[in-house]
């Protein structure tokens, strides 16, 4: 079967291609297999047992990606207040931590006092773009990032003297758990559909002040790569899940590809 | 009073639920004769230890508040045996002021069918080759283009034209009808929009229209149930919805018991035996919990959103403030309540 997740990290810790072998539908509870929640490489879950009998996630197996939460509020810490005043602190509003994730293999922490620390790399006088040594794996290209069509650049986002933090405009350090004070910066709109809820995803309970888990921005978003290919939203490409199966008498959905030109 | 009195008053106190009860658990000989009869001559997984008091229930809507528990004790009892877990069947009615309504949001839709697999995992559909049933089913479209050439009159005589985007010899707008089967390599594909498609749970279902036995019909909070157990399997609820939701169990479902979800609704997801109809319940055993539905939790893009269409702060009702909305096939007054929108 197909093998597509072969990713490496910068510190050479190469993940296992999960190659997807046998295409039975839901072989739900394999301990430690590691499946993605929105991204793949960006926002992995670990399989293990929460209750008896239940996993904290099922997973596909063909694609890896999450069908199925045990429990919605597994590993989630508490939104916080937002910026914005909003009418939400009714509800019992969670989040899950992105630094873990981010920080999986220690990286910002790394980050921050290998050569972030305002001695290997000094702290840029300006702003102004320049092409990267380091970092090639996430931003391929700086000259041409692929976010804010050539208005932004890295410090725009990251706090220039730590690296474990963003920063906005105003140079308020910005949590990588929080980063909708972040984006919302330039993307209002969006940052208040959010708050509403109808842009973005949560879980958990519908009914007004559930216990809601909301995602945030880089959950679901590679704020690296906003602009790409022949992307046609502001999600990554990713593999679908395989087609239904077709009617015993039929052979093949050709007669789907038909184009249906004059004379129909 | 003589003895031969009392014995006799006794035996007349029995109602004949007991009595049906008793001749099925006593009498070995009726039970496997009654299980001859009434199940499949192919013993197979949902029907293999149905007991003689689930062939001869009420239809649900008609039953009392303790025939209700009785029948939902029964099947947890069947069910838990059947698949070696606890299994539990719910019987929640439907939540006092809510009506559910749907929104998707159509162009965020990126095609990757995973609402429709975490739907069959969370509401125990048949898998595998041999007999597959799926709720939810992701259209293809292709996107075609509006001109003013294709808005002109070309191909009429005079000035007739009435469709926008092309006439009847020059297809335009959707030039392609949908594909149901399309194996992308990646999704969302350039030229493509999708278009997931469930059951719309109508304010006015036409499948409840035509059910002969009654054994569909709408509960309060809008959503359009099933009581399998008083299925005859006509089919002809299928015949009548127009959004082509309802599947029905051709076969033996196959179900793995350790692909089983325990939590269960009678009305919802608990495991269906060949030949009834089954659709979507927007996961009644969740919404009525307060959880969202297996597809919305799973939408990794967020398209999908559900709430209470009485609430005016809803996210539904959100939606369809300030939104561009539009239902399918408005013009049969079905009047669904699965809205797809527009940024």
């Amino acid at each position: 079967m197909i093998s597509y997740r072969l990713f490496g990290s910068a510190i050479g810790l190469c993940l296992l291609a999960a190659a997807s072998t046998a295409p039975v539908f839901g072989e739900a509870t394999q301990q430690g297999k590691e499946c993605f929640e929105s991204r793949d490489g960006r926002s992995q879950v670990v399989q293990r047992e929460i209750a008896p009998g239940t996993p904290n996630v099922k997973c596909s197996p063909t694609t890896s990606g999450v069908l199925w939460w045990g429990d919605p509020f597994d590993g989630t810490i508490p939104m916080g207040d937002m910026a914005v005043e909003a009418d939400y602190t009714h509800e019992e509003a969670v989040v899950k931590p992105r630094e873990p994730q981010i920080d999986k293999n220690k990286l910002l922490t790394i980050c921050a006092v290998a050569c972030h620390n305002g001695e290997y790399v000094p702290v840029p006088e300006n702003k102004n773009p320049r092409p990267l040594k380091m970092h090639k794996d996430i931003v391929p290209d700086s000259m041409e990032l692929k976010h804010g069509k050539g208005a932004i650049w890295c410090l725009d986002c990251h706090h220039p003297d730590n690296r474990t933090k963003l920063v906005d405009n105003f140079n308020n350090e910005v949590s990588f758990n929080q980063p909708q004070n972040l984006c919302g910066k330039c993307h209002g709109q969006v940052l208040r559909r959010w708050r509403e809820g109808i842009h973005g995803k949560r879980i958990g309970m519908w009914n007004k002040g559930g216990k809601k888990r909301w995602w945030v921005c880089t959950e679901c978003h590679n704020p690296h790569d906003i602009q790409q290919g022949d992307r046609t939203s502001g999600f990554a490409q990713l593999h679908p899940e395989p087609a239904p199966n077709l009617p015993k008498t039929m052979a093949n959905a050709d007669h789907e590809r038909v184009k249906h030109g004059p004379g129909h | 009073m003589s003895k031969e009195d009392n014995k006799e008053n006794g035996a007349q106190s029995v109602s004949r639920r007991d009595f049906l009860r008793k001749a099925g658990t006593y009498s070995a000989a009726s039970l496997s004769g009654a299980a001859m009869l009434l199940s499949n001559p192919k013993p197979a997984q949902a029907t293999t230890n149905v007991e003689w008091a689930e062939h001869f229930q009420k239809n649900y809507r008609l039953m009392t508040e303790e025939e209700k528990q009785e029948a939902l004790d029964r099947l947890e009892k069947r069910y838990s045996e059947e698949f070696g877990k606890e299994v539990t069947v719910d019987g929640s009615p439907a939540m006092d002021g809510v009506l559910f309504g749907y929104a998707l949001n159509i162009q965020k839709c990126i095609g990757c069918r995973r609402c429709a697999k975490a739907c069959v995992a969370e509401n125990n559909q048949s898998r595998g080759d041999e007999q597959q049933i799926e709720w939810i089913r992701v259209l293809r479209l292709e996107k075609g283009q509006f001109s003013a050439d294709d808005r002109d009159n070309a191909g009429y005589p005079g000035d007739y034209g009435i469709q926008v985007g092309g006439n009847a010899y020059k297809p335009a707008g959707v030039v392609l009808e949908g594909q149901h089967y399309y194996e992308a390599e990646q999704v969302p594909e350039k030229d493509a929009f999708y278009m997931p498609m469930q059951c719309m749970q109508c304010e006015k279902p036409p499948c409840v229209k035509v059910c002969p036995v009654q054994t569909t019909y709408r509960d309060p909070d809008g959503i359009v149930v099933i009581d399998y157990n008083w299925c005859i399997g006509c089919r002809m609820c299928i015949g009548a919805c127009p959004y082509w939701a309802r599947r029905f169990n051709w076969g033996e479902p196959s179900l793995p018991a350790e692909e089983m979800n325990p939590v269960t609704h009678y009305l919802g997801n608990r495991p269906r035996m060949k030949g009834v109809a089954e659709k979507c319940t927007f996961c009644v055993q969740r919404t009525r919990k307060g959880r969202w539905t297996a597809c919305v939790e799973v939408c990794p893009v967020g398209a999908r959103k559900l709430g209470n269409l009485l609430d005016p702060e809803s996210d539904v009702r959100k939606v369809l403030e300030t939104k561009k909305v539009f239902r399918l096939r408005a013009d049969l007054n079905t009047y669904p309540k699965f809205f797809y929108f527009m940024d």
